[in-house]
């Protein structure tokens, strides 16, 4: 079965699960409701309906001038921990009721279109820890570090409720290193900035540990709730995110924008027309997931650029070897002993 | 302003005076029917404009060489305007060349030294912009306030103490800080709510800012955390303030069953901004890592 995927128009996004906590952490600093919603469709007599809604684009919106009418960097951290906390989303009610840190970021990955459908994770397994990427799935113009900000709040306030400490957790941002020290002060665990993607690594430890408000009954119980949210916004994805899915699985084959469009339904010029609204294109698509593909394969082990080229379906070594050293600034084989050395 | 150019006026005024008196003593009156009402309405205007400006001139600048300039630069136009009017009530006679040298040669004269004045001008408000920027930065730039707290940020305080250590070492003085940490605040938010949480930490800034000096920084450095910068003090004296502000904060922390306050005070001896905020961070540490074993309210 293929999940539909939602397009840039569709209301996807319940005012309840983030836009009510960011209007009124926002309010609280100072800024103007009118302000605020200027320019995102949102009505102020909506903001307290339990099922109003809106579009991912008003979010976009709704973040951006909150920006630009507050300097308040402390904002993305404190959103997340909001939140978390918030009475109104069951998903967020349920992650604390979780037996373990695996049961809950399952439950968040698998109903992540009620919170975050701006992001997919992808989990590898190293030696003693875990990583979880962040990829984007829609076009998120220049919020994609608050959003970040936010995701990583969630996660890490968490697991600091539940199991008391966030020690030897570590992130890597795409972003680079900022004078300021935000993140460090907020976070309380190490980052490392201009790295390769946005992830965080969490230890195989605490992974099993039991959470401290663990409850069956109350987990089985918010989960229906979010199975019944289900009706209203349904389980769909960004159309970016399925590309990028069916392209990943269909390496080392390579499918043409006409052979995506059929297996998604839509005509080849809405596909273009779509993506353009994300601010992308195919092409930029496929060669993202090549490059990821490409840095997963080399961490793990010993393939040859011959191999390589082979698995990511590039017709011979030197357009790998080329394609590579756009991605990374390496060659393949430096990137590999920088990897090794680490 | 005026005060401060009485003698200027004074002389302007004589000037003006002595070409009346010296119009009337070589010329004598024309007939009313002589009279031309175009030039005396086009000269008498520009006579009063030439007044007007003198007038903004003394009205708006302190005495300097710039507004010497610039005044008697007007003052010259005024002159030769002046006299020009006058000619055109009194006659002089052909062989008295001096009024029309008086009437004429004052004005591009007079233009040239105001422009000579209104260049200084310019540069003289190219300085004084200059010193402006430098100054505010440190002591005005509204975009560092923190919206919730009314404190500046932790860019303010990098910025600040960064200078304050440079002043206090050249000078040989002692800085200390004072450090408020927030046990646990992650808990308040989520029992009583983020709304509560905002409120509190108002509240709290409020309380610091009332007990502190005047001349001590209170910032929000991070959340739940702030430093006061205290210039010009020692050790022992930043040990009495912080005494004096745990009796503070123990109350406020029984009234609102509010959540425990850690407070350290420390002397910088350190070089940068940086690695004095790090040193503030590791005596934060240490002293909640000593408080959770005493298990003692502050």
């Amino acid at each position: 079965m293929s999940i539909r995927h939602f397009g840039y128009q569709d209301k996807i996004l319940l005012l309840q699960h983030g836009s009510t906590e960011l209007l009124s952490l926002a309010q609280r600093r100072g800024a103007l409701l009118h302000k605020l919603l200027s320019g995102t469709g949102i009505f102020e007599q909506d903001l307290h309906k339990p099922h109003g809604r809106l579009h991912h684009n008003d979010w976009l919106k709704l973040l951006q001038n909150c920006q630009q009418q507050l300097n308040s960097p402390e904002l993305p951290y404190l959103l997340g921990g909001a939140l978390l906390n918030s009475r109104y989303i069951s998903l967020c009610q349920s992650l604390q009721y979780a037996q373990n840190l695996r049961q809950a970021l399952a439950q968040l990955y698998y109903f992540r279109h009620q919170l975050f459908p701006c992001f997919y994770g992808r989990l590898y397994q190293q030696q003693h820890c875990i990583l979880i990427e962040l990829k984007p799935a829609l076009g998120l113009a220049n919020q994609q570090g608050f959003m970040l900000t936010v995701v990583f709040s969630l996660l890490l306030e968490l697991i600091k409720q539940q199991l008391g400490s966030v020690c030897g957790i570590s992130l890597q941002l795409q972003q680079p290193a900022s004078p300021q020290l935000q993140h460090q002060l907020h976070w309380g665990v190490d980052v490392s900035f201009n790295q390769s993607v946005d992830c965080i690594s969490i230890p195989l430890t605490l992974w099993q540990q039991r959470f401290i408000d663990a409850d069956l009954q109350k987990f089985s119980a918010t989960r229906r709730t979010c199975r019944q949210l289900n009706h209203v916004l349904s389980k769909q994805r960004a159309l970016p995110e399925s590309i990028c899915h069916l392209q990943r699985r269909a390496l080392p084959q390579l499918l043409n924008q006409d052979q995506v469009a059929t297996v998604l339904g839509l005509s080849s010029s809405s596909l273009k027309r779509q993506l353009s609204q994300h601010n992308t294109n195919f092409a930029t698509l496929l060669d993202e997931v090549r490059r990821d593909a490409a840095r997963q394969l080399l961490q793990q082990g010993h393939y040859s650029n011959r191999q390589l080229a082979q698995k990511l379906g590039y017709s011979d070594e030197h357009n790998f070897r080329r394609a590579f050293k756009r991605w990374t600034g390496l060659i393949p084989s430096s990137f590999k002993g920088m990897f090794n050395f680490n | 302003m005026w005060r401060q150019h009485r003698y200027k006026m004074l002389f302007s005024l004589l000037l003006l005076l002595s070409g009346l008196l010296l119009a009337i003593d070589t010329g004598d009156a024309k007939h009313s029917n002589e009279f031309d009402a175009l030039d005396i309405l086009g000269e008498g205007t520009t006579l009063l404009v030439a007044c007007g400006w003198l007038g903004l001139i003394i009205s708006s600048r302190p005495t300097g060489r710039v507004t010497e300039w610039l005044y008697y630069g007007s003052l010259l136009l005024v002159y030769s305007y002046f006299l020009d009017l006058l000619d055109e009530f009194i006659r002089y006679p052909d062989t008295m060349r001096l009024m029309s040298w008086l009437e004429s040669l004052p004005a591009p004269v007079g233009m040239l030294v105001l422009t000579y004045g209104l260049i200084g001008w310019h540069r003289e408000q190219r300085a004084i912009n200059r010193q402006l920027r430098g100054r505010e930065l440190f002591l005005r730039d509204h975009q560092l306030i923190d919206p919730l707290t009314q404190l500046y940020g932790l860019e303010y305080l990098q910025a600040v103490l960064q200078r304050e250590i440079e002043l206090h070492q050249s000078q040989h003085k002692a800085l200390s800080l004072l450090v408020l940490d927030v046990d646990n605040f992650a808990a308040v938010n989520r029992r009583h709510g983020m709304a509560a949480g905002d409120a509190y930490l108002s509240q709290l800034s409020e309380l610091l800012s009332s007990h502190l000096r005047y001349s001590d920084v209170v910032c929000r450095y991070a959340g739940d955390r702030f430093i006061a910068l205290l210039p010009n003090t020692a050790l022992p004296q930043a040990h009495i303030m912080a005494q004096h502000l745990r009796q503070q904060l123990s109350q406020l922390s029984v009234e609102n069953s509010g959540p425990q306050l850690t407070l350290v005070e420390m002397a910088v001896q350190q070089d940068s901004a940086i690695s004095a905020l790090q040193a503030a961070d590791q005596a934060m540490a240490l002293a909640k890592k000593t408080t959770a074993l005493k298990l003692q309210p502050i």
